[in-house]
């Protein structure tokens, strides 16, 4: 008894030491606040100037919340908080920045693969996209994707975003689509939401405008807005809300224990294979190009009119994939965001393998290092390694980048010859195949390094690919690939058939041979220059006998 | 016929009724919200109606007639692989059947994107004639 009156005296005043130690710490650090804001620099020292930067950017710039009591540790605090959230708006909003000037890019590699007859007109859906999927992301679509997405720490927990439509399937519930976020009103009128509204809406941008090259010098001008709308208010936000925004495809993880759930980290399946997918279905329905395939079935090359603004276009849509990227992280502070440097590594080094695997085919296989092939092969690296550039090592993505640059090259003839789709510009095989390829190898070469807050899709550890031990993820990944085939195909199939019963998707054939910067735009795109007259294989068009 | 006075005219009724039709959505508890969506409507639909009306003023197109059934069992077929994938996964908890199970999804989908679509929308190509 005696003992324990002892180790209880003893306890309590360890106990009141440590107490009064805190009190005396906590003092001390509001006394040096104090101090130190005694010794930040005077008025008349900041008017004279400050060429080293010494002075600017002290504790006299923490806004202070109680002017009589002078700074505390809580003014501190929240002023760290608000740096940790300003550096990631400003992160996110300049990287979104750079992914919208991607559209020049577009425009100028589209452009220059078509005929001079036709460039206005493929300028003209390249600049026009931006509105109509601008404007259909805003009025619905961010809503359908985002809507449920509330959560994410580095833009301010985003809570406005609260509410996902829920399926009961086998017992569990999976997202579906979102439900808040129409127009931006409402409790959405929030800073965080605003910032994440223009970063979602340059990336569904960029899958609008990949369909504008499978589908150009044939596409009706008023059906491609339609379509360009549709795409942006459903099709889209459908398929990137099971990938990111909180559906059930992320959920596969949680509900049914597979992997970390389907991952794609910045959207080689949820931009580019969407938006590949879509112009495969636009092009199936559209048809080929007049002149583009021979009675036997043989093809024809029909060369773009400015292999200069394909390339300066290709290293452009490069520029901005630094925004595309490392601007998924959703900021450069807080969880697992420092891994941007890595991933703009990944990116970079994946466009150039991609290059190098399409131009050497190219050369090996034809004879020539063809350079629109070789601006191809730099686009296939790059979005193939959009998936997986925030889960692999520099190994992996020069890996993944040689095969999409390899990759690209087969699937153009295969698409061609094959299943005689005609894509003037390559973008079902740039976008479609290599998205899907980027998409599959997550599930092979993610190595489980990566940390972003210590789970992904609510899982639990790092994503890991069957290379480096985890078969699941690749079950996750090939669920993914299904349904962007299977669904997204599907649905944008379905739509742009109704599209082609009511509207009509193409061109008369009159316009086409034409040109279709007249007849559809009114003006052509080079009014000085003189046209060559076509070669024979063309002119059968003229004779031949259409629908 | 190429673009023109009419298909613009209705492209912009196309667009205030989809954007009246979403405002009624989102509105849709109001009185006013079930208005905004009933003219939303009454606007998408007048313009799919005239898009349709002025459709055959386009001139002939390059473009042979395409089987609908065809192209719907190719749909049917695509949209099959998914479906198999997805709910396959629930049939079994094991890694190998459960990629297995994908794999025969994934398959039996790109049948319907490489065989069966391409052959329905070149059944009567006009290069083949």
């Amino acid at each position: 008894m005696k003992n324990f009156r002892h180790q209880f005296l003893l306890c309590l005043v360890l106990l009141l030491s440590l107490g009064a130690v805190a009190r005396a710490a906590t003092s001390a650090t509001a006394e040096e606040l104090k101090a130190a804001a005694a010794k930040a620099p005077a008025t008349a020292d900041l008017q004279q100037g400050d060429p080293g930067g010494s002075l600017t950017g002290t504790i006299s710039d923490v806004p202070v919340s109680d002017t009589k009591a002078g700074i505390t540790i809580a003014d501190v605090a929240n002023q760290v908080g608000q740096n940790k959230i300003g550096i990631n708006f400003t992160w996110t909003l300049i990287t979104g920045f750079l992914v919208m000037f991607m559209q020049a890019g577009f425009a100028m590699v589209e452009s220059g693969l078509c005929r001079v007859k036709n460039a206005n007109h493929t300028y003209m859906m390249n600049f026009t996209v931006y509105a109509c999927g601008l404007f259909a992301y805003w009025i619905i679509g961010f809503a359908i994707q985002m809507g449920g997405a509330a959560g994410n720490g580095n833009l301010g927990g985003l809570q406005p975003l609260s509410s996902e439509h829920m399926l009961n399937l086998f017992g569990t519930n999976w997202g579906i689509f979102g439900q808040q976020g129409m127009f931006l009103t409402g409790h959405t009128y929030d800073v965080g939401v605003m910032v994440l509204f223009l970063f979602q809406m340059v990336f569904m941008d960029t899958a609008l405008t990949i369909v504008t090259g499978a589908a150009a010098e044939r596409w009706k001008f008023l059906t491609f807005c339609v379509s360009s709308v549709m795409m942006g208010a459903f099709t889209y936000p459908i398929f990137a809300n099971w990938a990111w925004g909180g559906g059930w495809l992320a959920q596969l993880g949680v509900n049914a224990g597979i992997g970390k759930g389907y991952c794609d980290f910045a959207g080689s399946g949820v931009v580019h294979a969407v938006g590949g997918l879509t112009g495969l279905a636009v092009a199936l329905i559209i048809g080929p190009r007049i002149g583009k395939f021979n009675r036997d079935g043989s093809s024809n090359a029909i060369i773009g009119h400015d292999i200069s603004a394909v390339l300066i276009g290709c290293f452009i849509l490069a520029f901005g994939w630094f925004g595309f990227n490392p601007g998924s992280t959703l900021g450069a502070s807080g969880a697992g965001c420092l891994r941007i440097g890595s991933i703009a590594v990944n990116t970079m080094l994946a466009g150039c393998l991609g290059t190098f695997g399409a131009m050497l085919y190219m050369w090996i296989i034809k004879g020539k290092p063809d350079a629109s092939m070789a601006g191809n092969g730099l686009l296939a690296g790059l979005v193939a390694i959009t998936a997986p550039s925030g889960f692999v090592d520099t190994i992996g993505a020069a890996i993944i980048g040689l095969v999409a640059g390899v990759l690209v090259c087969l699937s153009v003839a295969f698409i061609e010859h094959n299943l005689k789709v005609d894509d003037p510009v390559g973008a079902i095989s740039v976008h479609g195949t290599c998205g899907l390829w980027g998409v599959l190898s997550v599930g092979l070469f993610a190595d489980g390094k990566s940390n972003y807050g210590g789970s992904w899709n609510g899982v639990t550890g790092s994503v890991t690919g069957l290379f480096y031990g985890d078969a699941n993820q690749l079950v996750a990944q090939l669920i993914g690939i299904s349904t962007l085939i299977g669904f997204v195909f599907g649905f944008s199939f379905v739509l742009n058939w109704v599209l082609d019963i009511i509207l009509g998707q193409r061109v008369s054939a009159e316009s086409e041979v034409a040109g279709l910067d007249l007849p559809e735009m009114g003006q052509l795109g080079y009014p000085e220059f003189v046209f060559r007259t076509e070669p024979d294989f063309m002119l059968v068009a003229e004779r031949a006998e259409v629908a | 016929m190429a673009a023109n006075k009419q298909q613009g005219r209705w492209l912009g009724a196309f667009l205030i009724g989809i954007t009246l039709a979403c405002a009624g959505i989102l509105g849709f508890s109001s009185g006013l919200g079930k208005v905004a969506l009933l003219v939303g409507v009454v606007f998408l639909a007048g313009s799919l109606f005239k898009f349709m009306a002025i459709k055959p003023l386009e001139g002939k197109v390059a473009l042979g007639a395409q089987p609908a059934a065809m192209k719907l069992i190719g749909v049917l077929v695509v949209v099959g692989g998914w479906c198999a994938a997805t709910f396959g996964v629930h049939l079994t908890s094991s890694v190998g059947g459960r990629m297995t199970l994908a794999i025969v999804g994934l398959l039996i989908s790109l049948a319907g994107i490489c065989i069966v679509l391409p052959a329905a929308c070149n059944k009567n190509a006009i290069w083949k004639a």
